[in-house]
């Protein structure tokens, strides 16, 4: 079952001109997502937690979270980016905010680095609530998915589940987006992220 | 007979561990409230090896209590008491003391509590409140806010077992907080009354002293564990302790030290105190109307995200992982003291209009 908000929807292919979901198969490191029958490969902390992935969309799956598109991971070799560093490659265009479904293990926060096709750098902050079940957000951000139970690596725990968060990070810069620089903050877990287009400049506010 | 106190809330933090929850609860149970409590002291103070594998584990500076060490302005004092095995004072210490009115924390192993999700799975030290009991029924009501929340009745049984255990190691994954018996210990708390919230001078009056310790010298002040006389090691005191402190780990990582329980307690010490801080400032923030104090608050708690980070790159620096956690250590250490030096400007300017 998933427990997750009440705006989840599947996706359109594409999911829509207005977003460009980002690959991170490439960077895919760590195993946060686990079956029953594999629960002692999840390694989402220290103690081999993960989540249920009974309670999150398939591998592959499309979503919709808040009006936002994602694309699911796959998940053998990893679902999600353990933040070092990697330098994650975007579809071509520009764009006003990058979207994440990510969780952390404590709230934290660190700086990303957005590099532009003209070879400049901003830096932004990508802020993260704690995965833990029972947890507030702390940074604003929305409950993706609030799950009914988790995986520990012998058994399941059904009594609380934790959260995937959606986050986002602005893009002030108007200019084509190249690639975007993750923290170096391995507490920061990556899911999925999906760039939204930049709105014409007759549309902006 | 059959007891329940009145006035025992849950409290909880999201930075913050059953050390934290258990003591907020014995504040306000006192009147006092439990942000001003454990919120309005901060400051790093650290003696070399004197970490344990325990999940309430903090430092206290030398001949300071636990309650001393987490409530620096509040004048509580803690003393753990072991309870002969044998002659069945562990429950009948806590049964007495709730009795007596006082809801009391007790030392307890996760694995023998059902409540817990390591039931039955993973050892591991934890901290939990009794305040009630029915001796009939033989249960004894226990309140714990680390999620899973959980208030009600336990057998005393129960309750006992995991008070008795010697918390093995047993699994791979039993790290951190076990290989220390729990040896039916209970923390024997004094609060001294008091108003449930400071005032603003003494609000004012807490920061100044935090200031103070971090501008401190680090291990500067006329003590032996601190000079180094006897042999005792060097405590590392104040941000140029912390500064100290996180180049040494990462040293001896690279030594091939095996420090990682020790730098993971530690971190996990430093990120709870920095996260209850931020709050306590962000809400003198908002009751004074200084934006000022806000964003001290929020530079604090830019502090706490760093350790939060921290303690994770600790965690992971075995084996494989230790030449890259300790050039990770390196690299959190700097940006964490240049924030942790930015935030405590911003409380210096933000005090000076309170």
């Amino acid at each position: 079952m998933i427990a997750a908000a009440k705006d989840h929807r599947p996706a359109p292919d594409g999911g829509g001109a207005a977003f460009a979901p980002v690959d991170l198969s490439k960077a895919f490191d760590n195993r946060g997502i686990t079956g029953e029958a594999d629960r002692d490969r999840g390694a989402l902390n220290l103690w081999g937690n993960s989540f249920a992935s009974g309670a999150l969309p398939g591998p592959g799956a499309r979503v919709v979270v808040g009006g936002v598109p994602f694309v699911f991971g796959a998940r053998d070799a990893g679902d999600n980016v353990r933040c070092a560093r990697q330098l994650v490659f975007v579809p071509a265009g520009c764009f006003d905010w990058i979207y994440v479904l990510a969780a952390a293990e404590r709230r934290t926060e660190d700086p990303v680095h957005l590099h532009f096709d003209d070879g400049s750098v901003d830096t932004e902050l990508l802020r993260v609530s704690d995965f833990w079940p029972e947890t507030d957000r702390r940074f604003g951000e929305r409950a993706a998915f609030a799950c009914d139970r988790m995986h520990y690596p012998r058994h399941v725990e059904r009594r609380f589940g934790p959260t995937i968060w959606r986050q986002r990070i602005p893009i002030t810069r108007e200019a084509p987006l190249r690639a975007v620089r993750l923290p170096d903050n391995p507490a920061i877990h990556v899911f999925a992220m999906t760039a939204a287009r930049a709105r014409p400049a007759d549309e902006a506010p | 007979m059959r007891l329940v106190l009145d006035g025992v809330r849950a409290w909880r933090h999201d930075l913050a561990g059953c050390l934290h929850a258990c003591a907020a609860t014995l504040f306000d149970f006192a009147g006092i409230s439990p942000l001003d409590a454990l919120g309005s002291g901060w400051s790093f103070h650290y003696r070399p090896g004197d970490a344990r594998r325990e999940e309430y584990y903090f430092p206290a500076p030398p001949g300071a209590s636990l309650f001393e060490a987490i409530a620096p302005h509040h004048g509580a004092t803690s003393r753990w008491r072991s309870p002969d095995p044998d002659d069945g004072a562990a429950w009948r210490d806590v049964r007495d003391r709730v009795l007596g009115g006082r809801p009391t924390i007790v030392a307890v192993d996760n694995y023998h509590l059902p409540f817990r999700p390591a039931y039955g799975d993973v050892h591991s030290n934890h901290l939990a409140i009794v305040y009630g009991f029915d001796d009939e029924a033989k249960t004894a009501r226990v309140l714990d806010a680390v999620p899973p929340r959980f208030d009600g009745d336990v057998p005393i049984a129960t309750l006992a077992a995991a008070r008795a255990s010697g918390n093995p190691v047993e699994h791979a994954r039993d790290q951190f907080f076990t290989r220390t018996p729990i040896e039916r210990r209970w923390l024997d708390v004094a609060i001294r009354p008091g108003p449930r919230r400071l005032d603003r001078d003494a609000a004012r009056a807490a920061i100044a002293r935090n200031l103070s310790r971090f501008a401190g010298a680090d291990g500067g002040a006329p003590s032996d564990a601190r000079s180094g006389m006897n042999g005792a090691p060097r405590a590392y005191d104040g941000l140029d302790g912390q500064a100290r402190f996180l180049a040494d780990m990462a040293d001896r990582i690279d030594a091939g030290d095996d420090v990682v329980d020790e730098l993971f307690v530690v971190a996990g010490t430093a990120l709870a105190a920095a996260g209850v801080h931020g709050d306590f400032i962000g809400r003198l923030g908002r009751e004074t109307d200084s934006a000022e104090l806000r964003e001290a608050g929020r530079a604090v708690d830019r502090v706490a995200h760093h350790w939060a980070a921290l303690r994770i790159i600790a965690g992971r620096a075995r084996g494989d992982g230790a030449r890259s956690g300790a050039a990770s250590l390196r690299r959190r250490a700097r940006a964490l003291q240049r924030d942790h030096e930015h935030a405590l400007g911003d409380l210096a300017h933000a005090m000076s209009g309170l």
